[in-house]
Formats: C-alpha cells, structure tokens, sequence
C-alpha cells in the first residue's frame, strides 16, 4: 500500500508518517501544502492519500478542495481525510463525489491504531470510512425524514455502522449480536427504505446514500 | 512631540503614564531633561493647533463678512437669492472644523446635515449654533491664530537681535512691539533680547492653553446638541460597532485557528506517538525481540512527552494572547517594563499614554511588542532595542526599533504575520521597515476606541 500524507503540522506529519512506518505500510511521499501534495499525487502514484483539512494558505477547506481535485486526477485513489472537528458541509462535499475509496475522520482517531489502520485498509479496498461523530449529526439531520421513523432504534444503529463503512460481521462484532440478527436488521432496513432485492446496485450503498442525499439536500 | 525618558527605578511607572528602562540607563539630570522635552513638545503641538485653527478662523472670517453682506443686500430683498449659498458655505467650513478638531482630540460628531433654505436655517439649532461658533472663530479665534504663529518668529526675532541689529541700515531696527523704540547701542539690544526671552517663556506657558480657548468655541457648538437629530448619530455608532463586533470576531477567529491548528495538532500527534507506542510495546512483549522493541517505544513516549509539554507551552501563549494577566494588574506601562525586563537584548522601554485605551487595545499593543521582542532576540542578532509608546489624538502609535541585522521577513514563519492580523483586528496599521544589515523598525498604529 502506497500511502502520500499531507498534513501542514510538521510534528504532527511525522507523527503519522512514523505509526504507519511502524506498521511496514509504505508512506511515499509527505507533504505540507495542497500544491506539495497535488505534485507528490504526480511523482509518486500513491493508492491512498491521507488528508488533512485545514492547510495552508487560508487554513479552512484546503484539504477538502485537494480531494476532491485529487479525485479528478485520480478516479480510483482511496482518500481519507483527518478533521479537527466535524464539519456537515466538508463531508458532504466529499461525499457528493460518491462513497467509495474514501474516510473521514476526527483526527484523534488516528491515535486508536488499530480501528484507524482498519479504516485505511477498507478505505483502500473500496469501502467507506465515515467518523461515528460525522454518523451522528447526519441522523440527527435527518430525523424528520419520515422513512427513518420507519425504523427501529435497533435498525438505526446498524444503518449508522453501515454508513461508517462497516461490514456485517464488524457491525455484528460492535452491536454484540449474532451475524443471522444482523443480517435480519439490514433485510428490514431495505424493506422499510423501499429498497427492492432486484436492484441491480448495492443495495447497502444505496440505503446509505439515501441518508447523505438527504442531507445534501437540506444543506 | 513629546518622548519621554525613564528610569524604571524611580517608581513612577507604575503610574497612569510611566516609563522603563533595562540595559544601560541615564543620567541624573534625566528629570529635568524630561520636562524640557515635554514642554516644548506640548509648545509645539499648541503652535501647530493655533496655525491650523488660523486657517479655518481666516475662511470663518471671509464667511462672516460674506454673510454681513448677505443680511444687508437681504433688507433690499436682493440677498435671499445668496442665502443657500453661504449657508453652504458656512456648513462646509463647521465640518472641516470638526474634522480638524477630531484630529487634534476627541472626535466632534456633528449633528448631521443642516437645511439651506431661508426659513428652515432660521429654525435650526444647529445652524444657529454654528453661526456662534462663526462669531467667536472669526474674532477670538483669529486673534488666537495669529498670535499663535507670530509668537516663535517674534522671540526668534528678538533673541536674536543682538546679534544682527548693528548691520541693518540706521533708524530701521526696533523691537517687535516697539518697546525701547529704535535702537541706538548695545544698552538698547540687550532689553530687546530679554524681551525674546519673554516671548519664549510666553510661548512654553500659555500656548497649550491658547490653544484650548482656540478649540473650545468649536468643541462646545459644533458638536451635535442636546436638541439635534441624533439619527445620524445612531448610524455612525451602529457602523463603529459593527466594525467592533468584526473586531471581536477576527479576535476569536484567531483564537481558534490558534487552538485548533496548533494545541489540538500538538494533542493528536500525542495520541498518534501514544498509539504507535503501545502498538510496539504490544508486539514485542511475549517473545522479547531483543532490546530495540522497549528502546524504540521509549523513544516514541519521549517524543510524545515533548509534545505534550508543547502543547502546554502553546496553551499558555494562547491564553496570554487574550488578555495578559500583568495587563490589567499594572497597566501598559508597567506590563511592558515587566516584557522589558525579561528580553535577553537589552531593551528600552518609553511610554507616554496619559490616555488609557480600550483593554482589547492595550492588550493588542502588548502582544506587538511581546512578540517583536522574542523575534528580535531570536533573530536579530542585535545588542539593543528601543520600545516607545504615545498616544495622542485617540491613536495608540508604538515603535519598536532594533540595531540587528535586518532583513525580517513577514513569510519567513516568524510571529508578523500574527502581528499584522492582530492589528488589522482592530482597523490599526502596521509598517515594517528592515533592510538586509539593519536597522529593523515596526511602527503600529491602532485607533485607542475600539
């Protein structure tokens, strides 16, 4: 695994160029500045960028507006952005872009090792790796949609670990439950969201993006 | 302009207005060299308050006459056709008397537009008390005006005059008012000269004051009365308060960014060095692979120490940068005695600041000359620095010099550009001059009322 960092904090940099060294993952290339990163993405074909989201010049949305340019350059690159603090609109502009190959995070996640490490190789593979936080104050947003009061408190919990890119067994693991009852709670979640078995797409990214469509749309 | 100098030592800077010193000090006369330096700033300053008021008084006197003409041709029924005019006129010189005022002390709000019509302007208290304020500019004022100007040429001319009186032609020499008529001999050149020196002792103890009976007339009428329409009042505040509010919220910005880019990256990196650590303790524990996997971990803890006593260290500096606590126990004065102090240059410190400044204000100009200080004892390389801070009309001016190297850069990554918000934060400016091989000098100036 090829891994670019940008991140402007030179300590912090190094902090997480060190944890994923440790761990024999291969960090290509760090960087300090979009522009540095948007040249490392270049030179180096990295399979996932680690991102932060307040950069240099103006310390607001940079990192935001280099993922997604990123992803202009480089459709199939895994992204997964670190935040200090949770923020609706970075995500969903992320997210507009489509879920796969990509993470958001608070930052001090990266400090629970094995959770973050199991985010970035989800991420790498294709899947979502969406902070809880971010989770959170996307159903608090959406608790007026009549379809989530569909659902059972239950339901909802396994449609917030789903939205975090979490697989069955996890979200079985996490929920303390049996892989058959959280297979039974995902069935009822396609049935009340109207989500018909013969779909052709991912029945699971469907019902997660139905959430986040929502919310793009209240924005 | 007056600059005073200091000694820390005699105990008066703790005062409303004093002044430090460390590093090398001054000498004993340094008392009586001080109220030399301020009485002839204070005579100067008076000097050019009387010529600029001259100015107006002049324009108040050609107003005056110009409506005297006015009223007269007004019995014939001619002079109503001039009356919009010249009560224009008499409008656009109260404002530039206000402006100049405002310049020169606290600022005179005017009472907003005034009517040119006939009927209306007779009404009007504010016409009404501009045209008192003409009357008293145009007589006492214009008095005051001349005086003002012709008193430095007078005692030059007088001091002087032993020196110069033998080479003019006969019969023309005499003193300045006439006393002692022409002079003849040296018996006759030495009183005039003593009559300079009067002129002097005049000019250092009753200018100051001329200049305030100059200014009053305009303090008193030209600012909006009791009965004005204080509409336009009610904007200007609302606009200086809205700027305030804009002020507040840059301020808070910074803190944040402060906060969140620099002591919460301090704490991940923490927590990413805690993680990785364990991670490697958790791994070499059972089977012990040899002595590097304890030794790197204690490296990774070490690393992850410093960065926490970082992010101490950045706390604190932000903490210190909303309000300095030695701010509000001793004042400007003695806050920056105490930055001066404990600068590793040898640093001197003037404070003139008979006006006390908004906290936020003072609380900003302390945080300029803190972090001018530690950028010139980081990189100066210079044997001495000088911090001098006046205010005057409603301007808080600091100027903060270094005999270093020069060659300060805003993009090098050292505190000016988190100067230059600061003072952008409260509508100041700021002025850097630093050539490669010195001197360095950044001067700010930040409005007091903010």
């Amino acid at each position: 695994m090829r891994i670019v960092i940008a991140e402007d904090d030179p300590l912090l940099r190094e902090g997480l160029a060190l944890l994923l060294r440790a761990e024999s993952l291969d960090v290509v290339a760090t960087a300090g500045t979009p522009a540095e990163f948007l040249t490392a993405l270049d030179a180096h074909r990295p399979d996932v960028a680690i991102l932060d989201v307040r950069m240099p010049p103006t310390h607001t949305d940079e990192g935001i507006v280099a993922a997604i340019e990123a992803r202009r350059r480089r459709p199939d690159l895994a992204i997964l952005v670190l935040s200090a603090y949770v923020e609706q609109t970075f995500a969903t502009e992320l997210l507009t872009g489509g879920v796969t190959h990509l993470g958001y995070l608070l930052k001090e996640r990266v400090g629970r090792v094995e959770e973050f490490l199991d985010a970035l190789h989800r991420v790498v593979a294709g899947g979502t790796a969406i902070d809880p936080e971010v989770v959170a104050q996307l159903f608090t947003r959406t608790r007026h949609d009549v379809r989530l009061e569909r659902l059972s408190p239950r339901e909802r919990d396994v449609l917030a670990l789903m939205a975090e890119g979490l697989g069955n067994a996890a979200i079985a693991e996490r929920l303390c439950v049996t892989h058959g009852a959280v297979h039974k709670h995902i069935r009822n979640i396609f049935a009340k969201l109207d989500l018909a078995p013969t779909d052709h797409v991912d029945r699971r990214v469907a019902a997660v993006l139905r959430y986040l469509e929502d919310v793009r749309h209240r924005v | 302009m007056p600059a005073q100098r200091d000694e820390a030592a005699d105990g008066r800077a703790a005062g409303r207005r004093g002044s430090g010193e460390s590093g090398e000090s001054g000498g004993e006369n340094a008392g009586t060299r001080n109220t030399v330096v301020r009485a002839t700033g204070a005579a100067i300053s008076a000097i050019e308050q009387l010529a600029g008021g001259l100015g107006t008084a002049l324009l108040a006197f050609v107003v005056l006459m110009w409506l005297a003409v006015t009223a007269v041709l007004s019995l014939a029924g001619v002079g109503l056709l001039m009356v919009p005019a010249v009560l224009r006129a008499l409008h656009g010189l109260a404002d530039r008397e206000r402006g100049r005022l405002s310049r020169w002390g606290p600022e005179v709000i005017g009472p907003g537009p005034a009517p040119t019509g006939l009927r209306l302007a007779l009404t009007d208290p504010t016409t009404r008390r501009e045209l008192r304020w003409l009357t008293a500019h145009a007589s006492r004022g214009l008095f005051l005006g001349l005086s003002g100007v012709a008193l430095p040429f007078l005692a030059l001319r007088d001091v002087t005059f032993p020196l110069w009186w033998s080479l003019t032609p006969e019969g023309v020499t005499a003193t300045s008012v006439g006393i002692g008529g022409i002079a003849y001999t040296w018996g006759d050149a030495v009183p005039v000269a003593l009559l300079g020196l009067g002129w002097v002792a005049i000019i250092f103890g009753l200018t100051p004051a001329m200049a305030r009976v100059q200014a009053r007339p305009g303090r008193r009428l030209l600012a909006a009365g009791p009965e004005a329409d204080l509409s336009l009042r009610v904007a200007q505040l609302t606009a200086t308060r809205a700027a305030a509010l804009d002020a507040h919220a840059t301020e808070l910005r910074r803190i944040e960014r402060a906060l969140h880019d620099g002591t919460q990256n301090r704490l991940v990196t923490v927590t990413v060095l805690l993680g990785a650590a364990r991670r490697m303790v958790a791994r070499d524990l059972p089977p012990a692979s040899g002595p590097a996997g304890p030794h790197a971990a204690e490296e990774l803890l070490e690393r992850a120490q410093r960065a926490a006593e970082q992010a101490l260290a950045e706390l604190r500096t932000v903490a210190r940068g909303i309000v300095p606590p030695v701010l509000a126990d001793r004042g400007l004065a003695g806050a920056l005695t105490g930055l001066a102090a404990s600068c590793p240059v040898p640093c001197r410190i003037d404070v003139d600041a008979p006006e006390r400044c908004a906290a936020s204000v003072e609380a900003t100009a302390y945080f300029v000359v803190a972090e001018t200080l530690t950028n010139i004892a980081k990189h100066s390389n210079a044997d001495k620095a000088a911090v001098s801070v006046v205010s005057r009309g409603g301007w808080l001016h600091l100027h903060v010099t270094d005999d270093g190297r020069g060659g300060a850069d805003e993009s090098g990554g050292s505190g000016l550009s988190g100067i230059r918000r600061r003072v952008a934060a409260h509508d100041g400016t700021l002025h850097l001059a630093s050539p490669p091989g010195g001197p360095t000098t950044l001067e700010v100036r930040l409005p007091c009322g903010s």
